[in-house]
């Protein structure tokens, strides 16, 4: 085998490399693509809540010895309608919602860590790869799940994509022609808890934010359409995932931080491109 | 369109509609219908009631009391007939949007849930946007487009959803004349068509001139009618008080066309 071809396979000889290629792979694809409504929608601040809310689910689920989904999944969708509830109806605002449920559930979370060490509790649960990933270190039934999860919010945004499409373009229109719109708005809610618990593996919660934004921002900058801009945020996505995984196996770097790097490199690509190639485009439809 | 507009049932009727938020009496006792073929303005001083009547009529809000009928039905049984051409700042500017993808959302419930749109939709928002002028700029962004291009477009997809009511609530704000004209003549073009078309403006002449009837709302209804026999003197001080806030030329009424002020 020649220099690069070993330096591509080499890695996929270990079983945790192929798990970890897999949840990348997911990831990389499915929180650029809900990405795009966080971005043209400002839920930014919104979902980094959401991944910060999560953590008393894992330190449970790590408490009660079950796969960190059980604790995970339930408590980002019930955060994320709760807020999403508190937004609409009790008329608290978006940034203070946020502020209230999150980082209170995350400063629970910490203190849940404390407690149980302080009475020798052995709890399972490392707080930096919860903080920054560690997705070399995913289990098969994570690699599992994983896959399921990422079918499920692939299903919900292919097929309700016009429906979503239209209310989060004109939310009133969209309820005049009969569509049902807050319950879409939980919806894509729900999908963003998902999308969230998934990438916690991979990238962590501080580093969530990366992966929905960063590609979603950089594929606005490439092109004209939602679509596109959804497809092209997926290839970014698997991109970062890919090399992130690439780089941190070879270097010995951890995977979260160059994953988000790798995109953030996308992100300056695609800004320096509009600059050079935007100019040129205007002048021709002119 | 969805539903064939009969003589006996207008398409539009409002039966002493009441709203009332914490007490306080925004619409009263507004009772109204609009006929097939009929441009309505809905003129008022800011605070009448011009968008909760839009809101009770498109059943974003329920009213108090009274009802809003849809050729005689209520408005759950009658969606789709009834479309909605949204001020622009009312719609999220950072989602890209080209004139083709909006008029298509016009299409959403025709195909149903997990359903892509297919060759009938594709057809029904070709002829919309060529109706409207609009099939040249299909693939411009809606927020390149001027204001009132982009009305245009909104117009388009209520005709691709197949509505027969239109509702534009002050959708002339910030088009300059020459959209605004353009505009208006699809409008007119549409009513020449049976449709019912209701719009607000705070353009009181713009009003007379070109609407068929005039809603006088100020809370509950001074006076519904045609323009050059509701828009008087006593009329113009119960909306906006005795010394007429908006200055308004009586000779500008509809059919006179020196009135025209541009």
């Amino acid at each position: 085998m020649d220099v690069i071809t070993e330096a591509l396979v080499g890695p996929f000889q270990y079983s945790f490399m192929v798990r970890a290629l897999i949840v990348s792979v997911v990831v990389g694809v499915m929180c650029p693509v809900a990405g795009v409504y966080v971005v043209t929608r400002g839920l930014g601040f919104m979902s980094d809540g959401l991944a910060h809310s999560v953590l008393p689910g894992v330190v449970a689920a790590a408490l009660f010895g079950t796969v960190f989904f059980a604790g995970a999944i339930p408590i980002a969708i019930g955060m994320a309608l709760l807020s999403g509830y508190l937004i609409k109806r009790a008329g608290v605002g978006e940034d203070a919602s946020v502020g209230i449920l999150f980082a209170g559930l995350f400063a629970l979370g910490v203190v849940m860590i404390n407690v149980a060490l302080d009475r020798g509790v052995a709890v399972n649960v490392n707080l930096e790869g919860i903080l920054l990933g560690n997705v070399l270190g995913v289990s098969t039934q994570e690699t599992y799940v994983t896959l399921g999860v990422g079918a499920v919010v692939l299903v919900l945004l292919y097929g309700l994509h016009k429906e979503l499409y239209f209310s989060n373009f004109d939310p009133t229109g969209a309820s005049v022609i009969g569509l049902p719109t807050e319950k879409l708005e939980y919806l894509l809610l729900t999908i963003l808890a998902l999308v969230i618990v998934i990438a916690l593996q991979a990238v962590g919660v501080i580093l969530v934010i990366s992966m929905l934004i960063t590609p979603a921002a950089a594929a606005l900058q490439l092109t004209r359409r939602f679509t596109s801009a959804m497809l092209m945020a997926a290839a970014i996505g698997v991109a970062s995932g890919v090399a992130g995984l690439y780089l941190s196996f070879h270097f010995d770097l951890p995977s979260g931080p160059v994953m988000a790097l790798v995109a953030l490199s996308f992100f300056f690509l695609s800004v320096l491109w509009k600059q050079k190639a935007a100019p040129v485009l205007q002048r021709q439809r002119a | 369109m969805a539903v064939p507009a009969t003589a006996s049932t207008p398409p539009l009727t409002a039966q002493e509609v009441t709203v009332e938020f914490s007490g306080v009496k925004v619409l009263e006792n507004v009772s109204f219908s609009a006929g097939p073929g009929c441009i309505m303005g809905v003129v008022g001083p800011n605070g009448a009631g011009k968008s909760t009547l839009f809101n009770v009529i498109t059943a974003l809000m329920p009213p108090t009391s009274g009802q809003v009928l849809i050729h005689g039905k209520s408005m759950t049984e009658a969606r789709g007939v009834v479309a909605y051409v949204p001020q622009h700042e009312r719609v999220n500017s950072r989602i890209p949007a080209t004139a083709w993808d909006v008029v298509m959302q016009g299409r959403v419930r025709h195909a149903g849930w997990f359903r892509r749109t297919g060759r009938s939709d594709r057809e029904a928002a070709r002829e919309a946007l060529d109706r409207v002028g609009m099939w040249d700029r299909r693939d411009a962004l809606i927020f390149e487009l001027s204001g009132g291009q982009r009305q245009r477009v909104f117009v388009a997809r209520a005709l691709a959803q197949g509505a027969d009511i239109l509702l534009l609530d002050e959708a002339f704000a910030g088009v300059d004349m020459t959209s605004q004209t353009a505009l208006m003549d699809v409008l007119l073009d549409l009513r020449d068509d049976g449709r019912t078309i209701m719009m607000s403006s705070h353009d009181i002449n713009h009003m007379a001139h070109y609407c068929d009837e005039c809603l006088c709302l100020n809370c509950n209804v001074c006076a519904c009618g045609p323009p050059r026999e509701v828009l008087n003197e006593e009329v113009m001080a119960q909306l906006y008080g005795p010394f007429g806030a908006v200055p308004f030329h009586g000779h500008g009424l509809a059919g006179d066309d020196h009135g025209r002020h541009n």
